[in-house]
């Protein structure tokens, strides 16, 4: 039920043409039977002499004038089977049309909503979740929607129709023939449902064993060294061959599986004809059944057994499409980030009072931090791994909120401001930072859209990265990612500060973000932002006491507590980590 | 333009030349099509014979005499008929399936018989998921069209032909009516058909972009969230989501077009018959039983048609795959022995070992000259003689021609000029496989294949009994880790190692070379990626088992080289520094100032660890 109501929900802007769908099959399926009643009627009534039964070919006679006119000119007949087909053609036209517009704009929304709502959920669905599961849903499960409602829908519709109308037609003819026109109905549905929901297992060996195939050849061809280092092509083959023989015999399981199901149901199909023919025959030869109606009893038989068929596998497919609507629920029924809180102009005053943070259910990582920076000043954040520095960055732009205590911007507690504001305000650059795969141009420009080249320059300068970007043969215009370069992680982090700085904010806070580059290369692009950006209050997460000895506040974080805070010179006085770690380096200069 | 970007199909023209190799590779398998083709003939023939029989039910005994008899033999023939129809198309399965299955088995099995033939330059001028796509998607796609598509061609034509003759045999006036339809239709179908497959292959590509903007706004969620991206790039993807809905509707479109102009078609011959057809039946020429034939035979002629349409626009896009598969297959071999050296030692895939001499270890570089690429050569005069049993570091900044040595010593590159000796002899007058089955290898990255451990060390020597693979993996001091999982040995390794640590994939990695027990040993940049205290116990591990053999040692982490014979400081393709660690720090030149600043880092590094607590 629910996945009926998320199909009405996603298709929202065509609706009317959802529904109109089941009328345009409904009308093709009538006019689509029409052709063997206009044939019956010559065979029987314009050409032979039975008398009249159906209202609608009396009507036409008695316009034309008799039967003997439309003897004579049999080129009415002509006429009359083009002009339904005319219309056969036409709604045939309107249905395929109507299918794709539905199921297009229908998998338009679903997509759009579901990359929406992933890109507004809370920072800790996605550590939590697998990108690989996420990407699968938003593809194939959409698409297996996007096909119920491409085809399988209106086939459906049409099966049935077909079904119900011809028999109809038929029982009105001649009840007797039309009960054994029917029988093998129930057969081939439920024939052809059981073998498609039992087929599905063969179906998945047969794709699992692809899988399995393409991984090893995936593994060899990565590890292509190591086999031919240690000359083991031939090992290597005997296990590529391994899969590649199991694919065989998997898939080819699954072709004479199918081949037994395509030719038992022809048999069926051909079994339930020959009744008809044979019993016809005779039931004419009697003078029970006229030979158009034989005629009619012959054509339909044909036009309703195959989509019966086709129904029965719609029906196991049903299940399908039912499960992907359910997983693709699963991600649209997270919550998503709130977007109410205040809006304040920020200058810049971070306080942590008392903050602590764990995740679900795991010990604690921050244990009561307080700390002040004042509007502009530059703090530094000094610590071991694991000490709990991207926590505290992750809380203050809050991808998590603190579980205990409260940080304060100019003295208003973080979680009443609306997050994406803060965001704005917080320019944060992450260790691991993401590129997108697009110019190095548009990627230092990503978040400041209309920003001049000269300025893109400016930010790459600062960021030290310009010499690099020139280097490369199409300079800014280099295409970054899996169809362009790749940059060495400095690289990337540099790129990442020159997109963060491009837009001026008053917290700048740098997650560790120059690790990867030397320390020569820091100190020039910490010299080069203090310049622009003196008024901004910045924090340095670093593990080099370098990048930290020149902030106004140094805090040294252990353990998730602040153990040592204070200046360069007053820390360089006091028993602690830090002046272990500077006592080391002068040491190092002396020698 | 990219030499491996997916190639469009440009030209409609058919190559002969990649077509005659297609027939070329299903030679194998021309009993089985033979097979196919009478089976294809014998379904067609019983196609066309079906409507036939109908006609003859109403002329011969509805509206005919009824001879009880004759018509207890009719019905018993058409039965007779349609399980003789059914075993074909049973048969057709297997028979098409058997080649389908047989075909693409065996082209991957020669794509990937070449692949282990192929030289390092290959890999590294490829991409990885360019070979991949070759065998598979093209693979796939041309086994299909060797197979069903084949078969489906043939099955159209012979359909056509079986009904062309019945029709004119019985009634050829009323044949015309159908047959006049054909050149239009094929015309059409051939416009549309092309035109479908060229719009679902800008369909594909929308799609590509929808999957990548998913990618990325899954995998780049962080990022999105701290520079406040959400809106635009959701309105970015609205610009691929529009683009897949036109592209679709507009292929959908034409498929909706060119099906109704094939019925509409149809209906003509239809409508046709029902005229001249009538007529004949008032002059007494024909009977009704013919007009029902008709009318089925003028549907049934027109499937065939559309199929062979829709086959040629197949046939150009296997043309392409065909294209690129034979260009896998038929890649140059650039780094290969001698007929008089495979004579001796055997071919890569058919080793001579038993005249494989065991190699002491006496490298010589002579005159060496060495480029990638000609305009940018890595060494030039290059001259260097290692003894036996040394070990010997590299030292250098990246692009400084470290790894290229490396890679000419395994013998993965050859050198452009001058020659390199092993034990006194130019290791081109012996084969890869002998110089490969010697080598202890270890790369930076270790390269683990899914598996248990035990499996995983087992590649250094494949008849290797638990015990040795046990005392491998204690001698690099793997063991304690290993027998801590719960499945000790057994443990599967996970997708390419995932489940094990970067230091972990080492120790093993490391392990397998032990285990292969080879004359000498080359470690390329192999702690670099491990953390300090697996550095350790690899490095002891390294020094216990290399003493006495050949190595060579490209570090990063110039801690783990201190205890070399001679280290070699390479830049620009040239020794500058030659010596050991002692020598080289008198020296006070670039080996000392690299030294002692990764001695600096390291130690802040180790302090902020809380490692050593009082260094000093």
């Amino acid at each position: 039920m629910k996945q009926i109501k998320y199909i009405w929900h996603a298709s929202e802007n065509v609706h009317g043409r959802l529904v109109l769908i089941a009328f345009v099959v409904m009308i093709y399926t009538v006019l689509n039977l029409l052709s063997p009643l206009i044939f019956s009627f010559y065979i029987d009534n314009v050409l032979g002499n039975e008398p009249i039964k159906n209202v609608f070919f009396q009507m036409i006679c008695h316009a034309a004038g008799g039967t003997e006119v439309l003897k004579k000119n049999l080129w009415t007949g002509f006429v009359m089977i083009l002009f339904v087909y005319s219309f056969v053609c036409f709604f045939q036209y309107l249905r395929g049309r109507l299918n794709s517009v539905v199921s297009e704009n229908t998998a338009k929304n679903m997509r759009e909503e579901l990359y929406n709502h992933l890109s507004n959920t809370h920072y800790s669905y996605h550590v939590l979740n697998k990108s690989g599961d996420l990407i699968q849903r938003c593809t194939s499960d959409v698409d297996q929607v996007r096909r119920f409602l491409a085809s399988q829908y209106s086939e459906m519709i049409y099966s049935v129709c077909t079904a119900l109308i011809a028999s109809v037609l038929l029982f009105s003819i001649n009840a007797s023939l039309a009960k054994l026109a029917v029988i093998t109905m129930p057969i081939l549905i439920v024939f052809a449902y059981w073998f498609f929901t039992n087929a599905q297992k063969i179906f998945r060996l047969s794709d699992e064993s692809e899988g399995a195939l393409t991984d090893k050849l995936t593994e060899s061809i990565s590890g292509i060294r190591v086999i031919k280092a240690f000359h083991r092509e031939v090992y290597e083959i005997e296990r590529y061959d391994e899969k590649n023989v199991d694919y065989l015999n998997k898939t080819f399981e699954l072709l004479k599986q199918l081949g037994l199901y395509w030719s038992f149901s022809d048999l069926i199909c051909y079994i339930q004809i020959l009744i008809i023919v044979l019993t016809g025959t005779i039931m004419a030869h009697r003078g029970e059944l006229s030979v158009g109606n034989l005629f009619v009893f012959i054509s339909y038989e044909s036009m309703i057994l195959w989509p019966i068929r086709n129904l029965g596998r719609i029906l196991a497919d049903l299940g399908k499409v039912s499960v992907s609507i359910d997983r693709l629920l699963e991600i649209l029924e997270v919550p998503m980030e709130s977007k109410e809180g205040l809006m304040p102009e920020i200058k810049g005053q971070i306080e942590f009072k008392d903050v602590s943070f764990h995740y679900d259910n795991q010990p604690y990582v921050l244990n009561h931090v307080s700390f002040k920076i004042k509007a502009g000043q530059t703090a530094a954040i000094l610590g071991p791994t694991g000490s709990g520095k991207s926590s505290l960055i992750h809380c203050i732009s809050r991808l998590y909120d603190p579980s205990e205590g409260e940080i304060l911007i100019d003295d208003i507690p973080t979680t009443k401001i609306e997050k994406r504001h803060l965001r704005k305000n917080v320019g944060l650059v992450l260790q691991e930072p993401f590129l997108f795969s697009k110019t190095i141009h548009d990627n230092i420009s990503i978040a400041r859209k209309d920003a001049s080249f000269q300025e893109i320059v400016e930010a790459a300068k600062i960021a030290s990265v310009h010499e690099v970007i020139e280097d490369f043969e199409k300079g800014y215009d280099t295409f970054i990612g899996e169809k362009g370069v790749t940059l060495s992680g400095g690289q990337k982090q540099r790129v990442a500060i020159a997109r963060t700085i491009i837009n001026p904010t008053p917290i700048l806070i740098f997650d560790d973000s120059l690790s990867a580059v030397d320390t020569e290369t820091d100190a020039a692009i910490r010299t080069a932002l203090k310049q622009v950006s003196s008024k901004c209050t910045t924090i340095i997460i670093t593990q080099r006491i370098h990048s930290a000895k020149d902030a106004d506040l140094i805090l040294v974080l252990e353990k998730g507590q602040i153990t040592q805070c204070g200046t360069h010179e007053q820390l360089i006085k006091e028993d602690g980590l830090y002046q272990r770690v500077a006592q080391i380096q002068s040491e190092l200069e002396v020698e | 333009m990219n030499p491996y970007e997916e190639k469009d199909y440009q030209s409609t023209s058919f190559d002969m030349k990649t077509w005659k190799k297609v027939i070329l590779m299903i030679i194998p398998y021309r009993g089985l099509i033979a097979a196919l083709l009478i089976l294809n003939v014998i379904i067609a023939g019983f196609d066309t014979l079906f409507p036939f029989l109908n006609k003859m039910a109403i002329d011969t005994f509805a509206t005919g005499t009824f001879v009880e008899s004759e018509f207890i033999r009719f019905g018993i023939l058409y039965f007779v008929g349609i399980v003789i129809q059914a075993f074909n198309v049973y048969g057709f399965f297997w028979i098409a399936g058997r080649i389908e299955m047989k075909f693409s088995y065996k082209l991957r099995k020669e794509c990937f018989h070449k692949l282990n033939e192929l030289s390092f330059s290959y890999f590294d001028k490829t991409p990885q998921g360019w070979i991949i796509a070759r065998m598979t998607s093209d693979v796939a796609r041309l086994s299909e069209i060797v197979s069903w598509s084949m078969m489906d061609l043939f099955w159209g034509v012979s359909v056509m032909i079986f009904t062309t003759v019945m029709m004119l045999s019985v009634n050829w006036k009323l044949a015309m009516l159908v047959l006049m339809i054909v050149p239009f239709l094929a015309v059409i179908s051939v416009y549309f058909q092309t035109r479908i497959l060229k719009s679902y292959r800008e369909v594909r590509k929308a799609n590509s972009k929808i999957t990548s903007g998913f990618s990325e706004g899954i995998m780049g969620a962080k990022t999105t969230k701290t520079l406040v991206l959400e809106d635009d790039n959701l309105e970015e993807f609205k610009k691929h989501t529009h683009d897949m809905r036109q592209s679709s509707i507009h292929a959908a479109t034409l498929s909706a077009i060119f099906m109704p102009i094939v019925v509409g078609l149809g209906s003509i011959s239809t409508a046709s018959i029902l005229w001249a057809g009538g007529n004949q039946v008032l002059l007494g020429m024909i009977e009704f039983g013919t007009l029902l034939m008709f009318t089925q035979y003028a549907t049934q002629f027109f499937e065939p048609l559309r199929q062979i349409a829709r086959l040629i626009a197949e046939f150009q896009l296997a043309q392409a795959s065909a294209e690129r598969v034979i260009s896998l297959l038929e890649s140059e071999v650039e780094l290969d022995d001698t007929p008089e050296v495979k004579q001796k030692y055997g071919t890569v895939f058919a080793p001579k070992s038993e005249n494989y001499e065991r190699i002491q270890g006496n490298v010589t570089f002579e005159h060496v000259d060495f480029w990638y690429n000609e305009a940018e050569p890595v060494l030039n005069d290059f001259n260097l003689t290692v003894k036996a049993g040394q070990t010997i570091a590299l030292v250098g900044e990246t692009g400084s021609g470290k790894s290229t040595i490396i890679n000419l010593i395994c013998r993965f590159y050859e050198p452009k000029r001058g020659r390199i000796l092993i034990d006194g002899v130019d290791y081109r007058q012996r084969s890869t496989g002998w110089l490969h089955s010697q080598l202890g290898y270890v790369l930076q990255a270790p390269h683990l294949f899914s598996g248990t451990i035990k499996e995983n060390i087992r590649f250094g020597k494949l008849d290797a009994t638990d015990e040795e693979i046990m005392n491998a993996a204690k001698i690099v001091h793997a063991h304690e880790f290993i027998t801590s999982f719960d499945e000790g040995y057994d443990t599967e390794v996970g997708e390419s190692g995932s489940r094990l640590s970067t230091g972990q994939k080492q120790l093993i990695s490391f392990a397998r070379a032990v285990l292969a027990n080879p004359a000498f040993y080359v470690l390329d940049e192999a702690t670099a990626s491990i953390d300090t205290e697996t550095e350790k116990i690899l490095q002891n591990a390294i020094e216990h088992t290399m003493s006495d053999k050949t190595s060579f040692v490209v570090a990063h982490r110039l801690s783990t080289i201190v205890s070399a014979d001679r280290i070699l400081v390479i830049k620009k393709g040239k020794i500058i520094e030659d010596g050991t660690h002692k020598q080289l720090m008198d020296l006070k030149g670039y080996y000392y100032r690299l030294y002692t600043n990764q001695f600096k880092e390291d130690l802040e590094k180790e302090l902020l660890k809380g490692d050593i607590v009082h260094a000093v």
